[in-house]
């Protein structure tokens, strides 16, 4: 199997539109999978993870991931906590296929199911910095693949012991950041229009 | 009245019996035990595998070591066997004339031709008179996104060039497809995409979801699409046999280009019997290597031609067994072959979309006498270790066979079979005659070899793993299908890490497979491997010991040892012999013992035996 290893960043978007189209609803469609973003992810404040790659481009790469497989992403986005796991359970019970994605505005992914519990996701990518645009492609590919009951092998990932000297105390700005937005209220359907 | 124990050491396991003997003669079994054996049978190592096992059952039986008086050790089988395998045949890709894999996610669907023009040609579509006029299959790279990509053919496309289909570097074919006003056929993952030559003739052809390419996988059809003479139909063989199966393939019309599929030389092996010497060349089969090694049987020795793959691989086997046995090379003689033809993914040479074609590959299992001499120095130390007399207790095929005796419903004439990780073991048993008994090369680790190639693993341990439990797939965390197609549900939700997958059913334990065969490939692949290798060579051994090589004047048949505990085999040996009208099953040693321990129950019966006679 090929990897996309190299660039795939030629067009870049930057920018995006998120517009909420009401409260997210439970899917009935078995080819769905629900992508769903933390509160502060997107259309607040800097708009990309810490890395400075655009929230645009990573929804972007993960909506490519999941088409390639001929499935069809649904985004939402999730209030009431800053949490990952707890963001991609949430998901997971909305999504038709039972597998959703979820993010965080620093960059922070997993892939989850809906019969899991909140900690133990399918797959986890807990290091942000470590993660380029091609491996969020792979990470929709993947989910595509587990809601059509394939067995994918693990997205490769790197571990960088210096990345949590590094990147810990960003990270943790971030997450406050995150959870100054949280509220107590029902996730949304985003509709989202990228800019080129 | 005295207290002795039977020890039977394994390729893998360390059996024992232990038993009190009354002066009339018969024994009285008290407990039995087995372990791991611990390092290479007929090894010092094993002593501590031994004593453990040893104590454990005299605990068992609630008697001090004190007063265990004889140990017996079996006469091991005197054959030690490997196994090695060789590709045979390879395909050669030319000058980039083809591609043909299976990308996760064509897109599109159906066949298009025409001149291979980089999407570069297209962009500037303004200019009418530099845009191509013929029909042509646009190239990729991985450099273009997919937006912009389907933008420039959405462009030519309006500007009236005929894209016909496409080749892309990414895995972007289905997200080009999808952007265009027309349904395309788009091979994506091509790796080395810069290798597609420029203007020349190609064909590209997606297959529907759940089929494989027709037209490309058919001689007659690329000379269709080429218009090609009844000559040059007869070069594209290779093309068409390495595109079998995809669904997704490329070829392109290179003037210089070829596609070969040729016999790798792998050199021949000389069979040397007691009254002939035959040779067989490695690339003619498995079926004309064990042709000529039935004719020129009885075996004293093979080699393999040097300087040649099958040269290497026999004197491989040679050398492993000369450190084992520690023996001179020269003393190192192989007593018999089995041979298997198999089919293994190889990569393409010269391929441009790192392709994978199923090539020929025969393995080979060999098997070479070892002597007595290392059980004794077995027994030696071991009698020191646990200050005790140890004896050697007679051949392994004879006690085997008092073993299988105490199973209920038996009776001789008698033939066990005796599978472990090297040889396949076979003795028959009547009344008034010696046991006649048999080693035959190729069984457990030739099995585990099979399916390790077949499958494409990288670790024999796993392939080892997929020989002996059954299969299951997850199909969510609350209940998985098993190989037979039944559901078992859960109460509590499985490991996240076994979603979706493939697994082991081991105990109550799942082992996920890591690969992306189906769970109907993987099982095709084991089974297949036994019924060529274990089946085939018990009827061989079968053969060869039934007076007249007559498998019907066999009455009874007993599978013992770990053959009886493969969850597979022993009903496919049951069902293959039912048509001899033989009674073939599992032993149950001493009502209630399964399969195993039957050479440490008759060592003891054997030694009673061996006493009544004496006095």
């Amino acid at each position: 199997m090929s990897d996309e290893g190299t660039n795939q960043q030629q067009q870049a978007v930057e920018e995006m539109e998120l517009e909420e189209v009401g409260e997210a609803e439970l899917g009935d469609s078995s080819d769905e999978v629900v992508i769903a973003v933390a509160p502060a992810f997107g259309d607040q404040g800097k708009k990309q993870t810490m890395l400075g790659i655009p929230h645009a481009a990573i929804l972007r790469e993960i909506f490519a991931g999941i088409e390639e497989e001929e499935l069809k992403p649904r985004l939402i986005r999730v209030w009431r906590s800053a949490d990952l796991a707890f963001i991609g359970l949430d998901a997971a019970k909305l999504s038709g296929s039972g597998i959703a994605i979820s993010i965080q505005s620093r960059g922070t992914t997993l892939i989850h199911q809906r019969d899991l519990l909140p900690l133990t996701p399918l797959e986890l990518f807990p290091q942000a910095p470590n993660l380029d645009l091609s491996a969020y492609r792979h990470i929709g590919k993947n989910a595509a693949q587990y809601a059509k009951g394939d067995s994918p092998s693990p997205v490769p990932q790197t571990n960088d012991p210096m990345s949590r000297p590094m990147w810990q105390a960003i990270a943790a700005v971030f997450h406050i950041r995150e959870a100054e937005f949280v509220k107590q209220e029902k996730p949304v359907e985003l509709k989202v229009n990228f800019e080129k | 009245m005295s207290i002795i124990a039977g020890v039977d050491i394994g390729n893998s396991t360390t059996e024992v019996a232990i038993a009190r003997i009354e002066d009339g003669g018969s024994p009285e079994f008290l407990s039995s035990g087995s372990t791991m054996t611990t390092g290479i049978k007929g090894t010092a190592e094993n002593i501590s595998g031994i004593v453990q096992v040893l104590k454990e059952s005299m605990e068992a039986a609630s008697i001090n070591m004190e007063d265990l008086e004889l140990v017996l050790l079996n006469e091991a089988t005197p054959v030690i066997g490997d196994v090695a395998m060789e590709t045979v045949t390879e395909t050669v890709v030319t000058e980039s004339s083809m591609v043909g894999h299976n990308p996760g996610s064509p897109g599109g669907e159906g066949i298009g031709v025409g001149q291979t023009t980089h999407i570069r040609d297209l962009e500037d579509s303004d200019s009418d008179d530099s845009l191509p006029d013929e029909p042509i299959i646009v190239i990729v790279p991985q450099d273009y996104d997919f937006e912009v990509a389907a933008d420039i053919i959405t462009r030519a496309l309006e500007a009236g060039v005929e894209v016909k289909a496409g080749i892309v570097q990414g895995d972007d074919g289905v997200l080009i497809a999808n952007r265009l006003p027309e349904a395309l056929p788009f091979v994506d993952e091509v790796a080395h995409i810069e290798k597609v030559p420029l203007d020349m003739l190609a064909a590209v052809e997606v297959a529907p979801q759940g089929r494989a390419v027709q037209q490309l996988s058919n001689p007659y059809g690329i000379a269709t699409l080429f218009s090609l003479s009844s000559e040059e139909t007869g070069h594209v063989i290779p093309i068409a046999k390495a595109l079998i199966g995809l669904r997704s393939a490329v070829v392109i019309r290179t003037p210089e280009s070829d596609v070969e599929s040729k016999q790798i030389p792998a050199g021949s092996i000389t069979f040397m019997g007691e009254n002939q010497n035959l040779d067989i060349e490695l690339e003619a089969g498995a079926d004309a290597i064990m042709d000529t090694l039935a004719k020129v049987e009885p075996l004293s020795d093979v080699q393999g031609e040097s300087g040649t793959n099958v040269g290497g691989m026999i004197e491989r086997v040679r050398q492993t067994m000369a450190d084992v046995t520690e023996k001179s090379l020269e003393d190192v003689k192989i007593r018999d072959v089995l041979a298997v033809d198999c089919q293994v993914p190889q990569q393409v040479e010269g391929g441009i979309a790192d392709e994978f074609s199923t090539e020929t590959a025969t393995g080979l299992a060999v098997m070479v006498d070892t002597d007595r001499l290392l059980m004794e120095r077995v027994a030696e130390s071991l009698s020191e270790k646990i200050d005790t007399p140890v004896e050697l207790g007679g051949a392994e095929a004879n006690t085997a066979i008092l073993g299988a005796l105490t199973t209920p419903g038996i009776d001789v004439p008698v033939a066990i079979i005796d599978g472990g990780a090297g040889s396949v073991d076979a003795a028959q048993f009547q009344k008034g005659k010696p046991v006649e008994h048999v080693h035959l090369a190729g069984a457990g680790n030739m099995v585990t070899l099979l399916i390790q190639n077949e499958l494409g693993l990288e670790r024999f341990e796993v392939a080892e793993q997929i020989k002996i439990n059954p299969l299951a797939k997850v199909e969510s965390l609350f209940h998985i299908r098993h190989e037979d197609n039944s559901v078992q549900f859960f109460d509590d939700p499985l490991d996240s890490g076994l979603f979706g997958r493939v697994v082991l059913v081991k105990d109550d334990e799942f082992i996920p497979i890591e690969s992306d065969h189906t769970l109907d490939r993987i099982r095709t692949v084991r089974q297949e491997a036994k019924r060529r290798v274990l089946l085939r060579n018990s009827i061989r051994a079968l053969e060869r010991i039934s007076p007249s090589n007559n498998i019907r004047f066999l009455n009874f048949v007993a599978i013992v040892g770990r053959f009886g505990l493969d969850f597979e085999l022993p009903q496919m040996l049951t069902n293959e012999l039912i048509s001899f009208d033989i009674v073939a099953g599992v032993a149950n040693v001493r009502e209630g013992l399964g399969p195993t321990n039957a050479v440490a129950t008759g060592l003891i019966i054997n030694y009673c035996q061996q006493q009544d006679e004496a006095a």
